[in-house]
């Protein structure tokens, strides 16, 4: 099984001023630049807004080849996303809409970049403290985005395990031998998952 | 020691073509209360679910499994707390990104403070030569730097049993050395299935499971030598298939 670093970068250790910035500015600037993404009009500022974005994931120290690691999966749609705009409203909306999407990968990615997953997760747990008067479990939360984070790549990595398999037997062109094997393997892995979880004791409601 | 009572423990799951439940295990009785337990037996012949039985994942279908006499369904949580289990695939089992957060997961019930945390899992690390591979995506190590992590992040809570399902089977000749020096270094009762017979005769007892079934309970060398010749019976040429 290979792993894919997909989307979100893993973290990062270092000591620059973002790694040692309280995690609720840094969630801030992820919520600031989602919400960046609706308000924003004009593809150049969207442009000069992932610019500051990237030149604060590489003065972090995360590194040019991690950015691009972060983005590339997603470039095959992005294109389709711009290009289809692009068409069909215009190239700035088109360009603005491929440029904000990116904003918000970069700044999720400066966030896990610079944030190390227990940090992150401590910070759920305070974030969902207030639910627990409703009986939720804020280790639970936390438990959630840890394994959704590590779930992502293990999935990312199956199906190019699928699709080496299907062009070996000569079925990559077919829809059926690359989407079917990845869902069994991620609902078995789901429940190895649960199971593993189990055995630790972890996911129970607190004593 | 910690003693693993089996009381006339039998498991069986409902079967989609037969109104005949499928027998796992058969009324198994066991006290283990040796350092270093064995269990080998053919593929599908019940080992795993005897030793999920030990930490809860399994349940029995009848009878009792306890670990120092706290039953393994009533009482789970607690059991869990002090069993430890190891699965064959490590990556099955790490559900963080890199080994260190998966330390530090495994101690979250039990050290609430971060830095406290932190400390704990570094030396959980330094303990088996891991800290250099501590931040490292678990993707980027070999299959068995991996299943070292995942022996940490059990160890790491310091559970009174451990349990291993086939540690050893994904792993090469080096690495499988490696982790037979790991084990034989624990304090643990540890309670291991395995096909390594080499392994197997480093215990003090072995079990022999066959069709649900312990078909002999002894010593290491006489384990091995009753199970390898019912295991390979059959392979005769002249009893294989023709087209």
């Amino acid at each position: 099984m290979r792993g894919h670093g997909f989307l979100l970068a893993n973290y990062v250790p270092g000591t620059s001023f973002l790694h040692r910035a309280p995690l609720a500015v840094k969630f801030l600037l992820v919520v600031a630049s989602g919400l960046a993404s609706f308000v924003i009009v004009d593809w150049r500022l969207s442009a000069a807004v992932l610019a500051a974005l990237c030149g604060l994931f590489l003065a972090a120290g995360a590194g040019a080849k991690r950015l691009w690691g972060a983005v590339r999966p997603l470039v095959p749609v992005l294109l389709v996303v711009g290009i289809f705009q692009g068409w069909q409203l215009g190239a700035p909306t088109g360009a603005r809409i491929v440029l904000n999407i990116l904003v918000c990968i970069v700044a999720a990615s400066l966030l896990t970049a610079t944030t190390p997953v227990q940090q992150l997760l401590d910070g759920v747990v305070r974030l969902a403290r207030p639910f627990e008067r409703f009986g939720a479990d804020p280790e639970r939360f936390a438990l959630t985005i840890g394994i959704m984070l590590r779930s992502i790549p293990y999935i990312a990595g199956t199906f190019a395990d699928v699709r080496d398999s299907a062009r070996a037997r000569g079925l990559e062109r077919n829809p059926r031998a690359l989407v079917l094997p990845v869902f069994i393997t991620s609902v078995a892995y789901a429940r190895q998952t649960g199971e593993a979880l189990a055995a630790r004791g972890l996911g129970d409601a607190e004593d | 020691m910690p003693a693993v009572t089996f009381d006339q423990v039998t498991v069986a799951v409902e079967q989609d073509d037969s109104p005949h439940p499928k027998v796992l295990l058969d009324a198994v009785t066991l006290r283990l209360d040796q350092s270093r337990v064995g269990v080998i037996g053919a593929n599908g012949s019940g080992k795993s679910t005897l030793l999920r039985l030990v930490n809860g994942l399994v349940q029995p279908t009848s009878g009792t499994v306890a670990v120092d006499g706290d039953d393994t369904v009533r009482a789970v949580r607690h059991v869990r707390r002090n069993v430890g289990f190891v699965f064959t695939d490590p990556l099955s089992q790490l559900v963080m990104p890199t080994g260190r957060e998966d330390v530090e997961l495994s101690l979250r019930r039990s050290v609430k403070d971060a830095a406290g945390r932190r400390s704990q899992a570094e030396a959980a690390l330094a303990r088996f030569g891991l800290l250099k591979l501590a931040d490292q995506s678990i993707y980027e190590l070999s299959g068995g730097e991996r299943q070292l992590m995942a022996l940490a992040a059990v160890l790491a809570v310091d559970p009174k049993v451990l349990v291993l399902d086939e540690p050893s089977t994904l792993l090469d000749l080096r690495n499988r050395e490696l982790l037979r020096r790991t084990l034989a270094g624990l304090d643990q009762q540890i309670i291991m299935s395995t096909h390594d017979l080499d392994l197997a005769l480093e215990m003090d007892r072995v079990l022999v499971i066959e069709q649900g079934r312990v078909s002999f309970d002894g010593a290491p060398a006489e384990a091995v030598a009753a199970y390898r010749p019912w295991c390979l019976n059959g392979l005769d040429p002249a009893a294989t298939d023709t087209p």
